[in-house]
């Protein structure tokens, strides 16, 4: 039993990271980034060649990975989705267009980092017991960090003057811009951050589950589930989303087959948002 | 890196390409062979092992000048397609390389689900093909258009519990499956085969969906189970080294195996030394046991392929048994599948990429009535220091 | 009625059946039953092609109907994979005839998804997008745990072809042999051409007037009395009758499926084959299935790039062809009609983002 919930915890630690991003650019942007997940694939490839293949200190390899992601973000949005966000008569082309995004991904990062699956050698060595759970020390760092980037992101975004204008535009994009903010980077940022952030989660994991470059679309469907059952737009949403999930995930194979388990979150989460289609924490959606 | 390796290897590859196109001095006709297999995905290194294996013997054979049969020479051409492991692609992609490209020889599919769908088509076709999917139905009769071109995990399995029972004192085992077709049909077959040698079978229920990044809490379950093994039952090359990490990391002692082919190279990137002890099915790549020309067609794939891949150790007969095959049996046979058909009882060939000196050829017929394996070599391996080792050799026969 | 509802001139589905259309038409039809089988005879594989471009068309016909009431559809791989079981173990099991199998399909499709459909239609935007992505998940798992009713993973495989149509001893449809393709390729073309004509004459109908009022505005249609929570369910369940027909043909032309032969990347790309033909056509879904998968195919020799030119070639035609590819015949009509559109779009999407 308490295996199962130091499982949870950790799972719930890295999915809210992953989360995290991806409610960020929904709130600022209101559209879904399909790409989320190849994001977090590219984001642990970058950690793979800066840190295995070449040597470099991990710490370095997460900025690294950091920074790409947000170039990416950042291109992705002056380049594709402000033009289609700005000329489509329906609100369906940005979601088309970031499906677009995340085929396109895929493909390059099949194309330029092969098929195989990578990991890298583990940060920290050793294993821990609490309560007479495994917890090897790897986890551990994961947990740690994780916490520490979420801390991060919730002072950024209630004390720091972009972290508020993101906020501002996600309430109302028209009043923002009324008062001087400058949306176009304010949204080009939030996505930048956001990809980061999935990037980061990336980063973070292939020192524990290793990726390759199929991983994208499961990774984007717990990210949907997260959100959806969190609440999107809203960051304690997220956290909330995963702490769910996580747990969900821990208990229900503790008890029954994998996809067993997945098919009840599934068919729990659709009752869940009949009832509250905003998820826990979600803005109000008629 | 391994970018510079693909574009460089995507360059070669063209030009290879249009020199097959243009051809060596002196061969006039060209063979097509076709490799039909899973190449991008999670499971991608399944097709792409058939397709850089078929092309690397291919280069081989041309650069001595082609293949000779019935007095003619004939110059190897591989037409590959990604049936991304969806049964629709692998349909539209056999009738392709049957009805468009008239090949008659196809290496794959990889699963059950996609090598089930291509049946029609292939007798439809006039085609034969040659899966790596196990499952009994593609090679017995009415059917005799598939051959196996590999060991099938029941055919290793019971050799494996076997030896782990004589030699390690093992007495239960657990199983975990990926949640597929061919795993789960994989760990069904293990669990009969357990049961019959009398092992405790502790639990084969567990699973794990196609994707999962995170085994804690699927192994955490198996493992408080305390079996003395622990089979992985159809585990992907990319799963198995996760599995055995989490495994370890959570305490577990026993012995872990599996019977499906695994890559040392990501055995040690993500496992380390947490791999030693691992039992999987190899191929003739293990260095105690390949020869010379083994050590040649491993720099060729190297580079095709942009690195070794030691699934390819499995993967490497099919493309010389068949032409070694339609030697035998004549020129007709490339068209005609029944003449190949009718060379296989009595085909045999000395093996060329094991050092001692055995023979190839077709097996099987005491699982499906009829030969229709590629008599490969059962090569079980321990993972020792970063390496496979041999652990014992055996046969299906 | 006609002349009471907001709608703006621009916003009409291509209808009007001039001269010049009709020839066209009339061309294309030949072209399809005529030109194409006479001339590809002897080629299985690109019968094959296109007989799969026909039905996926038709699969994205349903999803075309759910945009038109202004919902992002990602679960028609739920309904094709519902509909193909159906017929499966209709087939296998119980012997029943192919042609029987065929609608009952789509009639459980759009049970289950009338149900389904009461439920989660309340949402909206990326909300129902999100829930239906996860219900093709659902149903697949759903497939995969189905026991001995379902066979899992090992799917239903050797399901029959097609037997002989007759009616009072009379064959109107020859059993389809063996690997013959071209019986199975009218039948595609049959089942598109009926799916268009009953969509084309659905959106020219009363039902149609009602669709495009409430995909403008859902809360303005409710207040002039539009039952909007009946005619949600109704345009779903329409849309999920053909996802189940669709599935029930695929099943008995590869004769065999799996909880795998449809997942998340099925349903987004029956909403893409929409989107690229154009949202605010009926041939729409026609056109962008055609294109993708005609494409791909020949973008084979590519190999290795094939892939990626394929996502590259999607997202160009989403950022310079947002309104899919066949609004470029509606551009040459002139700018008067376009300035309409965006006037009364964006005011209808502020009243729907406000909570």
């Amino acid at each position: 039993m308490e295996q199962i919930i130091v499982n949870g915890v950790v799972l719930a630690a890295n999915y809210a990271l992953i989360a995290l991003g991806l409610t960020l650019i929904f709130g600022i942007l209101s559209f879904l980034n399909f790409a989320h997940g190849q994001m977090y694939m590219i984001g642990g490839f970058v950690v793979y060649y800066v840190y295995a293949i070449f040597g470099m200190n991990y710490f370095l390899a997460l900025l690294a990975c950091a920074m790409t992601l947000f170039v990416i973000g950042v291109l992705f949005e002056t380049l594709f989705f402000r033009r289609v966000l700005r000329i489509a008569t329906r609100e369906e082309n940005s979601m088309l267009l970031a499906v677009g995004t995340a085929l396109l991904l895929e493909n390059l990062a099949l194309f330029f980092f092969g098929e195989k699956q990578r990991g890298v050698p583990p940060v920290v060595t050793g294993v821990y017991q609490i309560f007479g759970a495994y917890l090897p020390a790897g986890r551990l760092l994961v947990l740690a960090l994780s916490a520490l980037l979420v801390v991060g992101l919730l002072l950024f975004v209630q004390y720091t003057r972009p972290g508020r204008a993101m906020r501002a535009v996600a309430q109302d994009k028209e009043v923002t811009r009324l008062m001087g903010v400058n949306v176009d980077r304010i949204s080009a940022m939030g996505f930048g951050i956001g990809a980061a952030l999935a990037g980061l989660a990336g980063g973070l994991l292939v020192t524990i589950s290793a990726i390759n470059s199929g991983i994208g679309t499961a990774i984007s469907i717990k990210a949907f589930i997260m959100i959806m059952i969190g609440g999107a737009g809203v960051v304690a949403g997220a956290i909330l989303g995963g702490i769910v999930l996580g747990f969900a995930e821990a208990f229900g194979y503790a008890f029954m087959p994998g996809s067993m388990t997945y098919l009840l979150i599934f068919v729990g989460m659709i009752l869940f948002l009949i009832l509250r289609p905003q998820g826990i924490m979600g803005k109000p959606w008629g | 890196m391994a970018a510079i390796r693909h574009l460089t290897r995507s360059l070669a590859l063209a030009a290879g390409m249009a020199m097959l196109a243009v051809g060596p001095a002196g061969a006039q006709n060209t063979l097509k062979i076709g490799v039909l297999g899973v190449m991008s995905g999670p499971a991608a290194s399944w097709g792409l092992v058939n397709r850089y294996c078929a092309e690397a013997t291919a280069q081989m054979v041309n650069e001595q000048g082609g293949v000779e049969i019935d007095g003619e020479t004939y110059t190897i051409e591989i037409v590959s397609i990604d049936d991304k492991n969806d049964p629709k692609l692998a349909v539209s992609g056999a009738e392709r390389l049957i009805h468009q490209e008239d090949i008659h020889y196809i290496i794959g599919p990889n699963v059950d689900t996609t090598a089930a769908s291509i049946v029609p088509v292939v007798e439809a076709g006039n085609a034969i093909s040659i899966p790596y999917a196990f499952s009994k139905q593609l090679y017995t009769p009415p059917r005799s258009n598939s051959i196996l071109g590999m060991i099938a995990s029941y055919q290793a399995g019971p050799i494996i519990y076997q030896y782990l029972m004589e030699n390690r004192g093992v007495e239960s085992v657990a199983f975990v499956a990926r949640n597929e077709s061919d795993p789960l049909n994989q760990r069904d077959e293990g669990v009969a085969a357990a049961e019959e040698l009398g092992l405790e079978v502790i639990s084969s229920e567990d699973t794990y969906e196609p994707g999962t990044t995170d085994f804690f809490p699927v192994m955490s379950k198996v493992v408080s189970g305390e079996p003395d093994l622990i089979v992985l039952s159809g585990a992907a090359p990319a799963d198995a080294p996760l599995l055995i990490r989490t495994a370890r990391e959570l305490g577990y002692e026993g012995v872990l195996s599996t019977e499906t082919a695994q890559d040392i190279t990501i055995l040690n990137e993500v496992a380390g030394e947490l791999a030693n002890g691992f039992i999987s099915v190899g191929g003739a790549s293990t260095p105690e046991i390949r020869s010379e020309y083994m050590e040649q067609f491993i720099e060729v794939y190297e580079q095709v392929a942009g690195e070794w891949n030691d699934e390819a150790g499995t993967k490497v007969y099919a493309l010389e048994m068949i032409l070694a095959t339609l030697q035998q049996a004549g020129k007709d046979a490339i068209t005609d599948i029944e003449k190949f058909k009718a060379a296989i009882p009595e085909f045999s060939m000395k093996n060329p990429f094991v050092k001692e000196d055995s023979q190839l050829t077709y097996v099987g017929s005491a699982y499906f009535e009829q030969p229709r394996q590629i008599g490969v070599p059962m090569v079980v391996t321990e993972v020792h220091d970063g390496e496979f080792k041999t652990l014992f050799v055996g046969s299906v026969e | 009625m006609r002349q009471a509802l907001p709608v703006s001139e621009a916003s009409l589905p291509q209808l009007g059946l001039t001269l010049p259309r009709m020839v066209a038409l009339a061309l294309l039809a030949l072209v399809y039953l005529v030109a194409i089988p006479l001339y590809f005879a002897q080629s299985n594989y690109i019968l094959g092609v296109i007989t799969n471009a026909s039905i996926l068309s038709f699969i994205s016909l349903g999803v075309w109907v759910t945009f038109a009431i202004g919902r992002i559809n990602i679960s028609q791989g739920a309904f094709a994979l519902i509909g193909g079981y159906t017929a499966a173990i209709l087939g296998t099991r119980y012997d029943v005839s192919f042609w029987l199998c065929l609608p009952l399909a789509g009639v459980v499709a759009a049970a289950i998804g009338t149900v389904i459909g009461a439920a989660i239609l309340r949402l909206r935007g990326v909300y129902f997008a999100m829930i239906t992505l996860s219900l093709t998940e659902a149903v697949r798992l759903a497939f995969l745990n189905g026991g001995a009713f379902t066979q899992g993973a090992s799917g239903i495989v050797n399901i029959p072809r097609p037997d002989a149509l007759s009616v009072f001893g009379v064959t109107i449809i020859p059993a389809f042999q063996g690997a013959n393709p071209m019986p199975f390729y009218y039948l595609a073309a049959a089942v598109l051409i009926l799916g268009l004509l009953a969509v084309w004459r659905l959106t020219t109908s009363r039902l149609g007037w009602v669709f495009r009022s409430m995909r403008q505005n859902e809360e303005l249609a409710a207040s002039i009395g539009i039952n909007v929570a009946r005619y949600r369910v109704i345009a779903y369940g329409f849309s999920c009758a053909f996802g189940g027909m669709g599935g029930a043909f695929i099943a008995a032309f590869h004769q065999n499926i799996y909880p795998a032969s449809y997942s998340v990347t099925d349903s987004v790309y029956f909403m893409l084959y929409c989107f690229l033909g154009g949202l605010d056509f009926v041939f729409g879904p026609v056109v962008g299935a055609f294109l993708l998968v005609i494409s791909f195919e020949l973008l084979h020799d590519l190999q290795q790039y094939q892939a990626l030119i394929y996502g590259v070639l999607m997202i160009s035609c989403i950022l310079w062809l947002p309104n899919g590819i066949l609004s470029l015949s509606r551009r040459r009509a002139g700018p008067a009609e376009e300035n309409e559109e965006p006037a009364v779009a964006p005011a209808a999407e502020k009243m729907e983002r406000t909570p």
